[in-house]
């Protein structure tokens, strides 16, 4: 099943002054199940894309379908609806409330979705069991490591159910012991639960670990490859 | 969660959450204080001039007012005399005969008003004795006693026991003059009276002018309270053809000092709010501007405006609404903890508190409903320091939060 569709996607930014095309005429789909990493040097696009998909930045040609439903007209509070209910978010930093511990973090998205209480409860400490923090988890952010952090993210972006995970350069503030630890967990959600993620990188270790690659340069895919 | 959340937000700042908090605290005390002691002195004024001065409803021929002197006399005052057997709520009455004059003694001379009055009545009345700082109460002197304030006596130069001569117009406009002896020096709590009233007895000045012992043009009366003051005065008018009117008709400064009092707790209110406001406002933005990464991945996860807004609305109430009632309740012990242990002495400036008819000793004054007005106030002032601040919050894009650290 495709959950992401996008057709001649093109995003120019400023475009009445010095206009850049971040993304130029990108078509591409994602399955159910892709655990997809989209790579390439700075500046080629990589953060405009998982936004426009993520319905975070307008596009400004083309379509962007995500269940099948488009995403290009709706309003603002139909785009928030949008993220809440179907897309999980990791981003490279200040994913977590400072002032809330990591059980509380995971809760709250769903809070924000009115889950009833006793789901939420049990949702939360198997995510955190299943992310390997579960000690942690009446820490708040400034307590734990990046990679734990990284990890509540992941726990957080699931727990609302989402379609798919989206997840700009997860990894990028992260040692390596704790890039593994995270695309451990990352790869094992993907594979047992057949959890989608498309994620953003530069790095090599984490490109390794994806089943499809795809490049992009200067706003174009330049390769698209399944492994 | 998101009341929760408010609340731990406020505490990220401690130190600043504490200024505003101890802003608003302080800032509510200083109103009730400024406010109660304002009422004090004000309270005092009035209470001062109503029972040692004007009472609470005085009668006067109609023509007195533009015309005071012997002319125009009280109609029929052995009936108004009687009054008080009639109507319940007069407390008691003083007739006065009122004329203008000169006291001299061997120093020199001034120009006074003589209240010619029956003792008792006068003392039943605006409590005259109770002001007394030397001498006695007309009963040390046999012949044509006299009273002079303290403040009269000091220019006379004279002492009790001192002679001095009252010159006035009689009837017929020839100038009378007589002898008295200070009986007594006293020291009123009205400025008017300090300053140019004395007293005789009602037929020593009868005899010196060749009038009568029951001609009056004046009616003081004191009431039992002041609630029926304007119902009483509808029963004295319907009895008299004489002119009635209360205190607040004959000094319109009772108004003044109650609009005065109205309009400085306004005032005061107002500045201080003002200060509250601009300090709410400022801590909030920028509570939310330090957050603009975190607000901004709120709105991305999926967090909607309206509770984006009603998160900072609440920080905002949270943080000015928790120190409201430690200022209210220091506002409140500190007037019983001035009530309990004989009011503020401001002696030191007696002075000129004196002059304006004030008490050296303040017991703050405060209505109930002032408690209720000001945590009202601080509400609306801490909805008003929520409002551009949740508005700067809700409007961050939510990219922000995604866009490079
Ligand atoms: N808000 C913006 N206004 C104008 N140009 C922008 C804006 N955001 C991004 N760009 C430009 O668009 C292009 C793509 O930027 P983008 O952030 O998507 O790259 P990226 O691949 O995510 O880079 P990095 O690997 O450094 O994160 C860049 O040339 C960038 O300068
Ligand atoms: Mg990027």
């Amino acid at each position: 099943m495709k959950v992401i569709e996008l057709k001649s996607l093109s995003k120019i930014y400023n475009p009445d002054t010095i206009p850049v095309r971040a993304i130029n005429d990108v078509s591409l789909s994602v399955e159910e199940g892709e655990f997809t990493a989209i790579v390439g040097p700075s500046g080629c696009g990589k953060t405009t894309l998982l936004n426009m998909i993520g319905g975070l930045d307008a596009r400004s040609e083309g379509s962007v379908e995500v269940g099948g439903v488009s995403i290009q007209d709706m309003s603002e509070s139909q785009l928030t609806t949008f993220r809440l209910q179907h897309i999980g978010f990791v981003f490279q930093a200040y994913n977590l409330i400072p002032v809330l511990t990591a059980k509380e973090n995971i809760e709250f998205i769903m809070v924000l979705q009115n889950m009833d209480a006793k789901t939420m409860q049990e949702r939360s400490d198997d995510l955190l069991d299943r992310m390997g923090i579960k000690d942690q988890r009446d820490r708040r952010p400034s307590e734990l490591s990046g990679g734990q952090q990284q990890r509540v993210a992941v726990a957080r972006a699931l727990a609302s159910r989402p379609k798919f995970v989206l997840a700009d350069e997860p990894t990028a503030n992260l040692d390596s012991g704790s890039t593994e630890a995270l695309l451990d967990i990352m790869a094992k959600l993907n594979e047992e639960e057949n959890i989608t993620f498309i994620f953003s990188t530069h790095d090599q270790r984490v490109i390794d670990r994806a089943k499809r690659v795809i490049m992009l340069e200067d706003g174009v895919i330049v390769s698209d490859e399944h492994r | 969660m998101i009341l929760s959340l408010a609340w731990k937000n406020i505490w990220r700042s401690k130190r600043r959450s504490f200024v505003v908090m101890s802003a608003v605290a302080i800032g509510v005390w200083s109103i009730i204080f400024m406010v109660s002691f304002y009422n004090s002195m004000m309270g005092a004024i009035s209470r001062n001039s109503l029972q040692h001065d004007y009472s609470h409803i005085q009668i006067h021929h109609e023509g007195y007012l533009s015309d005071p002197g012997l002319d125009f006399q009280v109609k029929n005052p052995s009936k108004l005399l009687e009054f008080h057997s009639q109507i319940s709520d007069i407390k008691a009455v003083s007739g006065r005969l009122i004329v203008n004059g000169m006291v001299a003694s061997p120093k020199t001379n001034l120009g006074i008003q003589v209240y010619a009055i029956d003792p008792a009545d006068e003392a039943a009345v605006t409590n005259l004795p109770s002001f007394l700082i030397a001498g006695d109460y007309f009963t040390n002197i046999k012949r044509n006693p006299i009273l002079l304030s303290q403040k009269l006596a000091e220019k006379l130069k004279v002492k009790v026991r001192s002679k001095v001569v009252i010159t006035v117009q009689d009837l017929e406009v020839n100038i009378r003059a007589g002898a008295f002896r200070v009986s007594g020096i006293f020291h009123s709590k009205s400025p008017r009276i300090n300053n140019g009233v004395v007293y005789l007895r009602h037929q020593d000045l009868s005899k010196l002018i060749n009038s009568t012992d029951t001609s009056f043009n004046e009616f003081a009366y004191l009431l039992k309270d002041n609630e029926s003051l304007i119902q009483t005065k509808k029963k004295m008018e319907m009895k008299t053809k004489n002119l009635v009117r209360t205190y607040r008709e004959i000094a319109p400064e009772f108004d003044m000092i109650e609009e005065g009092s109205a309009i400085s707790k306004q005032v005061i209110t107002v500045i201080v709010m003002l200060a509250l406001l601009f300090g709410i406002i400022n801590t909030m933005l920028m509570a939310v501007l330090e957050r603009t990464k975190e607000i901004g991945m709120l709105r991305a996860i999926g967090m909607f405006k309206r509770k984006i807004f009603l998160m900072i609305v609440l920080e905002t109430f949270m943080i000015s609404l928790v120190s409201a009632p430690v200022g209210l309740i220091a506002g409140f012990l500190t007037n019983v903890y001035f009530e309990k242990n004989g009011g503020m002495d401001l002696s030191q400036y007696a002075g000129a508190l004196e002059q304006y008819g004030g008490d050296a000793i303040f017991y703050p004054e405060i209505a109930q409903s002032t408690y209720f007005f000001l945590m009202l106030v601080v509400i609306i002032t801490a909805l008003m320091g929520a409002i551009y601040p949740a508005i700067k919050a809700v409007n961050l894009k939510p990219l922000e939060a995604i866009r490079k650290v």
